[in-house]
């Protein structure tokens, strides 16, 4: 392991101190070391766990007078679906790679009128959008729905974010007040947001939607069980635009 | 001829610099990381952009695989008082007490049961037959947790709305929540003490069953645990 040579193989003057050199063989130390490295990345996890907090409604029965009725102006109504296979298995967009999430949405309230009696609504107010985030800079897919919708809140936060990159108010005040504007009952055209999801929607989904209302600093949205105009509405959207 | 003889060189390389090197990158991977939980499924969470940190003590994790079975995990408090063990011994003595109030065939454990039970990460088996499974080793517990097709493993649910007759998922949610442990209950109401955990491909009918029990037993503030990612994304 340890070897001392000596150098100048014997020829020195007498009295002179011998020069030791000292080699410590660390083979065996690397040898161990790497184990304790692959050990430690196959037992260990550098994701941290993030969480997303959120509050449902009790399930007590609430009497009809006191439930909060949205305006219907400011309703959006999204109904979040994922495609699958025959096996249950969730299938990816050809173009993106992403998992091809659907997210149908209408405003306000849904148009099943059927005048001429032909099994299709006539006028669909139901329309499909994805998941697509921020691209360029600017917003895509179902967040530009909701960004357009939440516009006021929206132009008040990021003249606030402005402040708060440039050091004017510190992290606490900006978001005691991105709350404030976020609840502003003033702002009128705040959306509601009604989350439904399909039996077949992947959790993915769901929290996707969860995601897009945190991001477009939406305060009031609920999550909601699929009822049958629901239903409908994409049945029929799908006899018209049938799946590729 | 003359033979001509190699010069023989030593062929000592030296090692320092690559002993350096590893145990950097050690103390990095110490640091940084931190402990794989044993988990009986593994489940990819879905990304968010929210950045709230999973708290590490007095949580509860409610597991859920791709098939709808139930685990659950709970931690204790930083204070040796309340530690994991212990809330955990607390947490099956009441449910077994719970349990056996509402069912003809009563539960006996021994304190060697009890004892093992502390010391599990996760669980998620039918009561009845929990003490037979705690008498077995750890690798066939962990093969009964994990085997898909094991219909005794994951915590039994129903769509049960009356808590009179409680599910045994509500009955472990109620044992959890009214332990000694006070500060168990001030994170559940807060919202932070119960974290759901389900893959990102499972279908949401799977989960709101279990959204839907929690709301029944009136934990409606909870969180979901997710990976992050940006908002480009």
């Amino acid at each position: 392991m340890a070897q001392i040579e000596q150098s100048d193989g014997g020829k020195k003057k007498k009295g002179a101190q011998k020069k030791m050199q000292i080699h410590v063989d660390f083979t065996p130390m690397v040898d161990m070391n790497m184990l304790l490295i692959t050990f430690f990345m196959l037992c260990t996890t550098m994701i941290k766990s993030q969480t997303l907090n959120i509050a449902l409604p009790s399930n007590e029965k609430v009497e009809q007078e006191q439930q909060n009725k949205a305006k219907e102006s400011q309703a959006v109504t999204l109904i979040l679906d994922t495609e699958r296979d025959e096996e249950g298995n969730v299938k990816y967009d050809a173009e993106t790679g992403k998992p091809a999430h659907m997210i149908y949405y209408y405003l306000g309230k849904p148009d099943v009128a059927d005048e001429d009696k032909d099994g299709l609504i006539d006028n669909s107010n139901l329309k499909v959008e994805k998941f697509i985030g921020n691209q360029n800079g600017e917003v895509q897919g179902i967040r530009k729905i909701l960004h357009d919708k939440n516009k006021t809140v929206l132009e008040k936060i990021a003249v606030l974010k402005q402040d708060w990159k440039d050091k004017k108010i510190s992290d606490d005040e900006y978001q005691a007040r991105a709350k404030e504007i976020r609840n502003d009952s003033l702002i009128q055209d705040r959306p509601v947001v009604i989350i439904k999801a399909g039996p077949n929607a992947s959790w993915e989904s769901l929290i996707g939607a969860l995601d897009e209302m945190q991001i477009n600093q939406i305060s009031r949205y609920q999550i909601d069980n699929i009822n049958a105009t629901d239903s409908a509405l994409i049945f029929d959207y799908l006899a018209k635009n049938p799946r590729k | 001829m003359g033979k001509v003889k190699p010069k023989r060189k030593s062929t000592l390389i030296d090692m320092t610099a690559m002993s350096d090197v590893t145990v950097l990158l050690l103390t990095f991977f110490m640091l940084t990381s931190t402990f794989l939980q044993k988990e009986p499924v593994t489940v990819l969470t879905p990304s968010s952009v929210s950045e709230l940190k999973v708290p590490v003590t007095n949580l509860t994790t409610v597991l859920v695989s791709p098939e709808g079975k139930v685990f659950l995990s709970v931690s204790g408090d930083a204070d040796s008082t309340y530690s994991s063990e212990k809330v955990r011994a607390e947490v099956l003595q009441t449910a077994v007490a719970e349990y056996n109030k509402t069912h003809s065939n009563k539960i006996q454990l021994t304190p060697a049961q009890v004892a093992k039970f502390s010391k599990m990460n996760m669980f998620g088996y039918r009561l009845a037959d929990l003490p037979a499974y705690l008498d077995k080793e750890q690798f066939q517990q962990d093969e009964l947790l994990s085997d898909p097709n094991n219909p005794l493993a994951g915590i039994p649910i129903d769509d049960n709305k009356d808590l009179n007759k409680p599910n045994e998922f509500q009955i472990w949610m109620r044992a959890i929540y009214n332990s000694s442990n006070p500060h168990m209950e001030q994170s559940i109401k807060s919202g932070e003490g119960i974290a759901v955990k389900a893959d990102k491909d499972t279908p949401y009918e799977t989960v709101h069953n279990i959204l839907d029990n929690l709301q029944t037993l009136k934990m409606n503030k909870f969180s979901l645990m997710t990976a992050l990612k940006t908002e480009n994304d």
